[in-house]
């Protein structure tokens, strides 16, 4: 593999969006982002058992204005268990996948709930962990059918088109998120087997990028893949706990850990708290990595601007490029250097 | 009864009290080793490779960061569930219990978690190398306020439990030896500790989730004056008092009473210590003797443990109670629910707090009173529920695997005894006293297992079988270990 040696960086921080609370402004447990009409965002919040009435979906935007919450831990309509994958179709609806009711929800752009479809089951047209979502321009739904090990494609509206992945040599293995790019090919974040899967739209594997390890180019369970229109490849390196890109071609162009400064939601809170600020402002908060054994989850977990879960990467019309971390309950953003 | 027969009652019994029990095929596959071997493979060997931490963390992304003690606690469930190496997790669990921190002031899961691991990683290792991992984790530097602990003004609450509760026992100190314990261990603090300390107090999440803590030391707040410590004169820090407080006979006596009380027999609680003899002063000799022998190593002190004819003797079988975690981790084992991570777990956690033992919180810092005090009312409902319940799931693969190997052999036909000893066989070699078994065999003739044709009515059969496993979950042999 070629590495290409850019001598500036590809892209540049631009901030942080997020703030770690149960319920209303702000995340608990985030995994995905959908950008919808006129650069309103969604990012649905997974929470966790048993606090299930922090699960929502948050609308705000670039600037982190909020617009309110919607959505809600159960089985009828509008709510959900397992959220995990989002997506916007032409028209500014929201769809969130479930794994745990193996299902797609539809919401209006303004968070009402409008219907859900999947069949639980491991034939074709059934969903077994339904998981990252995407729409090609025809506004048909792709969906990693994570546990049947496939992409299956639906219209929008939830009636079967195909599938493919999970026959044949190099099959998927537990894929994550997914992208349909400008020129239609599919990619797939294939989680299990460490790589970022491209497929044509009649599911033939056109090729695989990286496989596991460390190194530029290589992933540990890759989460989230998205293409822009110059053909880079974007990947967030959930195992590595890093965004990574890829040229068109598989060449390692550049790999970020974070650079999450305080978001707007965050020094508001600041402003309010002193007994928490006062400390914060003398604390460490960047200490040495290499104390930490080389374990990526670790440095995460100690240093507070790296990425940690990073479990979607979605791009906006601009360049934008938005990173949903789980595990710190916010958004960075950054945008290509011109 | 043949050798063989004994040799597999008591690896059955080694495995309830070294780690979450084992039914029949695993008993027969460790029985072919034999059980000195199976001994030096629970100590020695740390098999995890079931244990799938990358699809823990990305289904369940609270414990991939251990939140709180909700999925701390879920994620120790799941490693107790599916390890090859059940020693690890009960040594975890084991000083989980002596050396007790709980979430009700660390109020952080992480920390919690990373203790737990280092309990994993170094319980068996050698007890002043874990005392000295213990006095740098920073989830005891919060919860015994050693982060308060300065020099010129000592707070002794960490030096006073390491004594009492950690190492030798109340009347083996004085009350100077604790403040001059607390001196050389002043500076043994964290990273950021007023932020952090702030953090913990208010339980705040704010701004991106709770952070994780490290150790660290602080040389300008550490008392470098001359300390005199149980007789023993210097300019000790933390390292010198750990190693002088091995030395001491009294650390021998004390953790060999807690590994005793633990895997042996139940003792009564630790603050009755200083006024009660152990119940076999020779068993408590020996490991003694094990732990000066072996240069204070905790693995080598339970080699012999395990060895010895106090442990092996029928006299201590069936007489500890389990634990909540302990019944349930016996339960879920059996049951087989669980290759992969599953929110079933935390639920199942849930049930383990309602039986009394809420992991990763401990009512106090001396951990969960054992033994008797493990049954009350509420307790002992949810216990035989809960046992009575799983056991009795058809839809669990486990049980419908035992159920398939009773079935299997018996042709047409299976007596309401044989039916009892089987059932009792599969689930672990279960031996009971005459009145229960003689109340599980009216059981089974009642509920018609006997007239049933386990051929051509097999659905049936199952049923039945179910019932009666069912009904072996509430009985004492199995509530017991």
């Amino acid at each position: 593999m070629t590495t290409i040696k850019t001598k500036k960086s590809f892209l540049n921080y631009s901030h942080t969006i997020g703030i770690c609370v149960m319920d209303g402004r702000g995340f608990m447990f985030p995994v995905d982002t959908a950008i919808g009409k006129n650069g309103r965002l969604h990012t649905v919040s997974r929470a966790y058992t048993p606090a299930v009435f922090q699960l929502r979906i948050t609308m705000y935007d670039i600037n982190s204005n909020f617009y309110g919450v919607y959505g809600g831990y159960g089985e009828n309509l509008g709510e959900f268990r397992w959220p995990t994958g989002m997506a916007s179709d032409k028209y500014g609806n929201i769809y969130v996948s479930d794994e745990l009711n193996h299902r797609i929800n539809i919401f209006s752009e303004e968070g009402k709930p409008i219907k859900y479809w999947g069949e639980t089951g491991i034939n074709e047209g059934e969903l077994n962990g339904p998981s990252g979502i995407a729409f090609d321009s025809d506004d048909n739904i792709f969906v990693a059918d994570h546990l049947n090990n496939r992409i299956q494609k639906f219209t929008k509206d939830g009636d079967f088109i195909s599938s493919f992945g999970d026959k044949g040599q190099d099959t998927l293995n537990m894929p994550w998120g997914l992208f349909i790019s400008a020129d239609e090919f599919i990619y797939v974040a294939d989680w299990g087997n460490d790589r970022i899967a491209k497929y044509d739209t009649n599911g033939k594997l056109i090729r695989c990028f990286g496989n596991r390890g460390s190194q530029n180019g290589q992933f540990k369970n890759p989460s989230g893949v998205a293409v822009d229109n110059d053909g880079y490849i974007y990947i967030t390196d959930w195992g590595n706990e890093r965004l990574q890109i890829l040229d068109k071609n598989g060449n390692f162009i550049e790999t970020y850990r974070g650079e999450s400064t305080l978001s707007k939601w965050g020094e508001e809170y600041m402003d309010g708290n002193y007994e928490e600020a006062e400390p914060r402002s003398r604390s460490n908060l960047e200490p040495d990595p290499t104390q930490f054994g080389g374990n990526p989850h670790e440095e995460s977990a100690h240093i507070e601007k790296y990425f940690w879960g990073p479990t979607s990467v979605k791009l906006d019309d601009s360049g934008r490029v938005y990173i949903t971390e789980s595990n710190r309950h916010r958004v960075q953003v950054y945008e290509r250097s011109k | 009864m043949t050798n063989n027969n004994s040799d597999i009652k008591l690896i059955a019994h080694l495995l309830r009290r070294a780690g979450f029990g084992a039914t029949k095929d695993e008993l027969d596959k460790y029985n072919s080793i034999g059980y000195e071997n199976v001994v030096d493979a629970l100590i020695d060997n740390n098999n995890s490779q079931r244990i799938n931490d990358a699809l823990v963390r990305r289904y369940f992304p609270d414990q991939s960061v251990t939140h709180d003690q909700v999925g701390g606690g879920a994620y120790f469930l799941y490693r107790l569930l599916l390890t090859d190496s059940p020693l690890r997790e009960k040594i975890a669990l084991f000083w989980h219990n002596v050396f007790a921190t709980g979430y009700s002031k660390v109020t952080n899961g992480k920390p919690l978690s990373d203790q737990l691991r280092m309990f994993r990683d170094h319980g068996l290792s050698k007890l002043d190398k874990l005392l000295l991992k213990l006095s740098k984790d920073p989830a005891m530097i919060i919860w015994l306020d050693n982060i308060d602990n300065h020099n010129g003004a000592i707070n002794e609450n960490y030096g006073r439990e390491l004594l009492e509760l950690f190492s030798m026992g109340v009347g083996n100190y004085s009350e100077e030896d604790i403040k001059e314990c607390a001196r050389a261990f002043t500076g043994w603090s964290i990273a950021n500790s007023d932020y952090i300390k702030e953090l913990a107090v208010r339980n705040s999440i704010m701004p991106y989730g709770k952070l994780a803590w490290r150790y660290e030391y602080k040389e300008n707040d550490h008392d470098n004056g001359e300390k005199t410590f149980l007789g023993h004169k210097g300019n000790f820090n933390g390292e010198e008092i750990i190693k002088i407080i091995c030395e001491q006979p009294a650390t021998a006596r004390f953790i060999s009473r807690h590994l005793y009380h633990f895997f042996v027999a139940d003792e009564p609680p630790v603050p009755a210590w200083p006024y009660k003899e152990p119940q076999d002063s020779e068993a408590i000799d020996i490991l003694e003797k094990a732990y000066f022998d072996s240069g204070y190593d905790i693995g080598e002190m339970i080699r012999v443990l395990f060895n010895s004819e106090f442990f092996k003797s029928e006299r201590c079988h069936y007489k500890k109670i389990k634990s909540p975690a302990e019944l349930a981790g016996n339960i879920l084992r059996t049951t087989n629910e669980f290759t992969e991570p599953s929110i079933k777990i935390t639920e199942y956690n849930s049930q383990i707090g309602f039986m009394g033992q809420t992991l990763l919180n401990p009512p106090s810092v001396e951990g969960w009173h054992q033994g008797t005090e493990w049954i009350e009312t509420g307790s002992l409902t949810e216990r035989v529920n809960f046992a009575s319940q799983q056991l009795g799931d058809i839809s669990k693969p486990g049980i419908k695997k035992i159920i398939e190997n009773i079935i299997k052999n018996e042709g047409n036909s299976i007596s309401a005894q044989i039916c009892v000893d089987k059932c009792l066989e599969q689930l672990g070699a279960i031996e009971t006293s005459q009145h229960t078994y003689k109340i599980l065999v009216e059981f089974a003739q009642n509920n018609g297992i006997s007239d049933i044709n386990l051929v051509n009515d097999k659905e049936n059969a199952t049923k039945k079988i179910s019932e009666l496993m069912s009904v072996i979950g509430s009985v004492p042999e199995f509530q017991q270990s």
